[in-house]
């Protein structure tokens, strides 16, 4: 049994960092990862086939702020712009010990264009590790698994 | 030329335009799929190292019809239709397997993986001159170009080898030099694109679109841009790649094969395929075109056979972030696709004009950076669609 509060306390990072991407605060986005840490969204069809290419391979911290810059400053300007709202559900929480939480969740992504139009941009499931310290609770790994293998548009932000 | 189509599309005389309906018109889709997807065009469909055993099977399509490629317990793979000899069920509803044997549901009818007819359930019933050996799978035409496989449902197909023209040798240096590759997994998106619209990326936009080409201060040392007689295009450049200082992670645009230093190397087969090299990324993109509004892409990507464990991860690495539909310097290829086709949905023509210097006619050699290549592509489509020139 997990108790309340630290439940509450990885469900505060959850809703920090779906809320930093719904409202793309990338820098937010980025501060949700500890020092060590990695984001991986990958497609289902990749890790029950054991194939290893991701679609966002972030393994290293460095690597997480190179995709703020991406986004910032090398895309700017080309993108067709969409807004996203996450849906998370956490499903299961079990200690890795040392403050450290094995964390799965379901999610869904609503996406909607600039002509106004909301469809499924993808749904699927998150594996994560976070630790959980003196302060804020952060990602020390982050894997969105998507079950949408084939997305309907070109993923411009993290899920 | 005669209209030999029956479709009103007005082809404009000036050599360098392309009227914009045909990225939108059903009836032109339709045509398509006839003259093109099903025409006399070969389609590369699977590599052998996505399916490197015995059993082994993929699915996919050419234009419209679902084929199933095989690897038989005979080693020999073959490209059947997806589709029961019997009452037409789909045989194979998962991207990729594994079979001894292919049951259809319906009625149990039972193939081995060479595509022959093993077993029906109350055959006592059936006509007497019912035979198993009459009702196999369909094989369909194939051939193989480095572990490459091609299909075409065409009779009237060249053979492969003169389809190809000379890209065989480009193929070849993009896959490691002999196509012995391992597969490392793929990323698939759909562009609310018209496949032309997709498959006409050219030379001319690379610095231009793509911030990360001038930020990188990408320098093509040396390059080439041919065109061949089958409306293939290669593209072929070394690439100088300094340092990056605005990115923490420069492994993402580092070459480390000692076999090919860095590289760009572009194979765009007619009419949607692309194979590539760049940097160390090995991959092929199959494209399916959905609709006119809208087409499918899978980037598959590869490591080489020979790799040490250290290359294989950067190639991971590198293959996930550099060049796919969310790639670094290439998510804005996507961002064009459909914004091409949301602005074609207009009158008029769209007009080529970098590299055009007259009629494009044989050689077909043209600087690295022009679009006036694409044009043969579209004389070829023009052709194969029979319309007219005003």
């Amino acid at each position: 049994m997990i108790d309340a509060g630290v439940l509450a306390g990885i469900d505060a990072l959850q809703l920090r960092y779906l809320r930093a991407l719904d409202v793309r605060d990338m820098a937010g986005w980025a501060g949700c990862f500890a020092e060590t840490a990695s984001y991986i969204c990958i497609a289902r069809e990749n890790v029950e086939q054991e194939l290893p290419v991701a679609i966002m391979m972030d393994d290293s911290l460095a690597r997480i702020r190179d995709r703020v810059t991406y986004i910032a400053k090398v895309w700017a300007g080309t993108f067709e712009d969409y807004q996203t709202r996450h849906f998370v559900q956490r499903i299961d929480c079990m200690s890795g010990g040392d403050g450290l939480y094995v964390v799965e969740s379901n999610f869904m992504v609503a996406y909607t264009t600039a002509r106004g139009r909301s469809e499924i941009l993808v749904v699927g499931t998150y594996e994560d590790q976070i630790e959980l310290g003196r302060g804020d609770a952060k990602f020390r790994a982050k894997k969105a698994i998507l079950d949408t293998v084939t997305t309907p548009r070109y993923l411009v932000y993290p899920v | 030329m005669r209209n030999d189509s029956a479709l009103d599309i007005r082809w404009p005389a000036k050599f360098n335009e392309i009227p914009k309906e045909v990225f939108h018109r059903a009836d032109v889709y339709r045509l398509e799929l006839e003259r093109i997807f099903h025409g006399p065009e070969w389609h590369p469909v699977a590599h052998v190292a996505e399916i490197p055993a015995r059993g082994d099977l993929k699915t996919g399509y050419v234009g419209a019809v679902p084929v199933l490629i095989v690897h038989g317990d005979d080693s020999v793979v073959r490209v059947f239709q997806n589709s029961c000899a019997h009452r037409g069920t789909q045989l194979k509803t998962c991207a990729r397997g594994k079979a001894d044997k292919i049951e259809c549901p319906y009625h149990r009818w039972t193939y081995n993986n060479r595509g022959e007819l093993i077993g029906v359930p109350g055959q006592g019933d059936f006509p007497r001159d019912f035979r198993k050996e009459d009702y196999g799978l369909r094989v369909l035409r194939s051939g193989e170009v480095c572990g490459l496989i091609f299909v075409t449902l065409s009779d009237e197909a060249p053979p492969l080898a003169d389809y190809l023209d000379n890209t065989a040798e480009h193929i070849a240096r993009a896959m490691g030099g002999d196509g012995r590759l391992k597969l490392l997994g793929y990323q698939k998106v759909a562009f609310a694109a018209n496949w032309k619209e997709y498959s006409d990326n050219e030379g001319y936009h690379g610095p231009l679109l793509h911030a990360a080409f001038r930020m990188l201060k990408f320098a093509q040392a040396d390059g080439a841009q041919f065109m061949t007689p089958h409306a293939h295009k290669v593209n072929s450049a070394t690439l100088a790649v300094p340092e990056p200082s605005f990115i923490e992670d420069g492994s993402v645009v580092e070459g480390r094969d000692p076999k090919l230093p860095p590289h760009n190397i572009i194979v765009s087969l007619f009419p949607v395929t692309i194979i590539t090299r760049n940097l160390d990324v090995i991959s092929v993109r199959y494209a399916t075109p959905i609709s006119p509004d809208e087409t499918e892409v899978h980037y598959a990507y590869f490591a080489h056979a020979d790799d040490d464990a250290a290359l294989v991860q950067h190639r991971i690495r590198q293959a996930s972030n550099l060049i796919g539909p969310s790639g670094f310097i290439s998510l804005e290829d996507g961002a064009v696709f459909n914004r091409l086709h949301v602005g074609s949905a207009s009158d008029g023509t769209v007009a080529f004009q970098k590299g055009v210097r007259g009629p494009i006619v044989a050689p077909y050699a043209l600087d690295k950076g022009d679009e006036a290549g694409n044009l043969i592509r579209w004389e070829h489509y023009r052709q194969a669609m029979g319309f007219a020139r005003d």
